[in-house]
């Protein structure tokens, strides 16, 4: 029995048998519905033409045959629709491998898609602090790398995206600086475009840094209110009077300019969701990040996970256009046998990298006009910024009063190369760590 | 008979376009009428409307409108339900001044404006219909 994974190869199958003669039919589309069934869907125009309708038959049958429950019985496998913009509105879309003219359109349930990339947002850069697991110390580093860029004198902002599992506000806040409301409450008001009546109430500054400012903008407010019936509303798309629709993720860059204009931070740091999500989708590839750094530790888990991204990517044909964002963080690295794990971590992130994101060099030719890295390249977004394992930072909890008392060489000597690279996004220069 | 919405949606909306071609506004006008009736009660089972397991029609009393009601009955059902999201219909209903008892009326009352009016929101009932078969929401 065909399953899921099957649809592509087998409709793959189908068509080239007929290859030679796909043309007759113009443009196709392979339209795979929220249930993960296929149907074809070819011009209006063909409907009633009988030269191609011995063909259009021919796939038909073969394709309902081979995807069984993934497809419809052939006299309901063919539609015929006159504008294919409006088959493609508001769905992912991606060309069949090997065939120009076959696009596959694969509506899913979920608002966001991992495909979807925004172009690298020109005025305040932003930095997307992403994870396969959680527990890898994500969000610390995220408010170190907050209070590291403030101490050097820059306003930072920080939003806590991490919306099922807020935690990051509280490391940068004390409990009475708290802000009365949150992301959630912005996303669950701008539905009833009623952001304005929280929007002045959803950032504190604050109190750690010396030099500069640390503006932090939480998932909620002091009191979290009824948290679980917002978040299940902070998906929904926005439908304006003319029928405009605008996805959430959407609504969240617009909050993202809205508060940039406000607050002038010099950069913004989105702690995102961990693993394979819709947040963290957002986060990655539709607010323009300039940097997206991917917290990794060495394990089974975390590459399948990247790998598993990267190849939809690949698949999707957006390769190229996310790849020079992305830097790997090797988090976590362990007091004991550090070189060793360092030297794993190293050649098992190349090798993620190199089967779906690095260009083959085709041989003869020389390797500085492709995007591809040797495994030992300092500057290859492959090759782990690290930070080290420390006791004192391992409970986000404590990191308030961790950072009062902070020791700077101490900080460098855990998250130095990592602070290093953070600063380098952002172009701030980092000579004095 | 069993009821059939979907396809009586498509005959009316086909017989429609046939007769707004031949300028025949008044039945035209009637027949567009009947097609967004017919298209929105497929959508709202989508929705969630109950239906009689044998005849195919709503259950509920309020759901047996025709086009100058069930825009409202539509909205209902497509603002509780998580697939409704994508479906929202204009703000402004279109089947306010139709009737089915203006198939009584003479000819002579109906207007290519008229018809053309009834038209448009047949057709935005149309799209939403081929859109819910695309996605899978309508079979």
């Amino acid at each position: 029995m065909t399953t899921f994974d099957q649809i592509l190869p087998s409709i793959h199958e189908v068509l080239i048998v007929q290859k030679e003669h796909l043309h007759k039919l113009g443009p196709i589309i392979i339209n795979r519905d929220l249930n993960g069934r296929v149907r074809l869907v070819l011009e209006e125009k063909l409907r009633d033409q009988s030269e191609t309708a011995k063909l259009t038959a021919a796939i038909a049958r073969a394709m309902s045959d081979a995807l069984g429950p993934h497809g419809f019985p052939v006299d309901r496998m063919v539609l015929f629709e006159s504008s294919f913009e409006m088959v493609k509105q508001g769905a992912l879309n991606f060309q069949l491998e090997g065939f120009d003219d076959v696009t596959v359109i694969d509506r899913m349930a979920t608002e966001t898609d991992w495909s979807n990339i925004t172009p690298i947002a020109t005025e305040t850069p932003r930095i997307v602090f992403f994870s396969i697991k959680g527990g890898v110390g994500r969000s610390t580093a995220s408010s170190v790398a907050a209070w590291s860029l403030a101490q050097a004198g820059k306003r930072v902002m920080v939003l806590d995206l991490d919306l099922e599992s807020p935690g990051i506000s509280s490391s940068l806040l004390p409990d009475e600086k708290r802000p009365v409301y949150g992301i959630t409450d912005w996303l669950v008001e701008d539905l009833v475009d009623n952001g304005a009546a929280v929007f002045n109430d959803m950032v504190a500054s604050s109190d750690l840094s010396r030099d500069g400012e640390i503006y932090v903008v939480p998932a909620h407010g002091r009191d979290p209110g009824e948290y679980i019936a917002k978040l299940g509303r902070v998906w929904m798309p926005k439908i304006n009077e003319q029928g405009l629709r605008q996805p959430w993720s959407s609504r969240l860059n617009r909050l993202l300019f809205d508060l940039e204009k406000s607050w002038k931070p010099d950069v913004i740091l989105v702690d995102s969701r961990a693993g394979i999500d819709e947040v963290a989708s957002a986060c990655i590839t539709d607010l323009g990040a300039k940097g997206v750094l991917l917290f990794s530790i060495d394990g089974e888990q975390t590459w399948s996970g990247y790998s598993i991204l990267f190849r939809h990517w690949h698949r999707t044909g957006v390769v190229h256009e996310i790849r020079e964002r992305l830097q790997l963080v090797g988090a976590m690295i362990p007091e004991v046998g550090a070189t060793e794990y360092f030297g794993e971590l190293c050649e098992r992130s190349w090798t993620t990298f190199a089967e779906e994101l690095y260009d083959e060099i085709p041989a003869g030719e020389l390797s500085d006009a492709y995007f591809n890295f040797d495994q030992n390249d300092e500057t290859a977004p492959h090759f782990p910024w690290t930070i080290r394992w420390n006791r004192g930072f391992s409970a986000l909890q404590s990191i308030h009063s961790r950072f009062q008392h902070l020791d700077e060489d101490e900080l460098t000597a855990i998250f130095g190369p990592f602070l290093r690279g953070v600063h380098d996004i952002v172009g701030f220069g980092a000579e004095h760590l | 008979m069993a009821t059939d919405f979907l396809d009586a949606h498509r005959r009316h909306w086909n017989d429609a376009e046939l007769l707004f071609r031949e300028t025949r506004w008044a039945n035209a006008d009637h027949l567009f009428g009947l097609a967004a009736e017919c298209g929105l009660k497929r959508l709202m089972i989508a929705f969630g409307m109950s239906v009689d397991p044998v005849t195919g029609t709503p259950q509920i009393r309020n759901d047996k409108v025709h086009a100058n009601r069930v825009w409202a009955r539509y909205e209902s059902y497509r603002s509780g339900h998580n697939a409704g999201v994508n479906y929202t219909l204009p703000a402004v209903e279109p089947f306010q001044d139709w009737d089915i008892s203006q198939r009584y009326a003479h000819s002579d009352d109906f207007t290519k404006v008229i018809a053309e009016s009834h038209r448009n929101g047949a057709k935005s009932v149309h799209s939403l219909i081929n859109k819910a078969i695309l996605e899978g929401i309508i079979l």
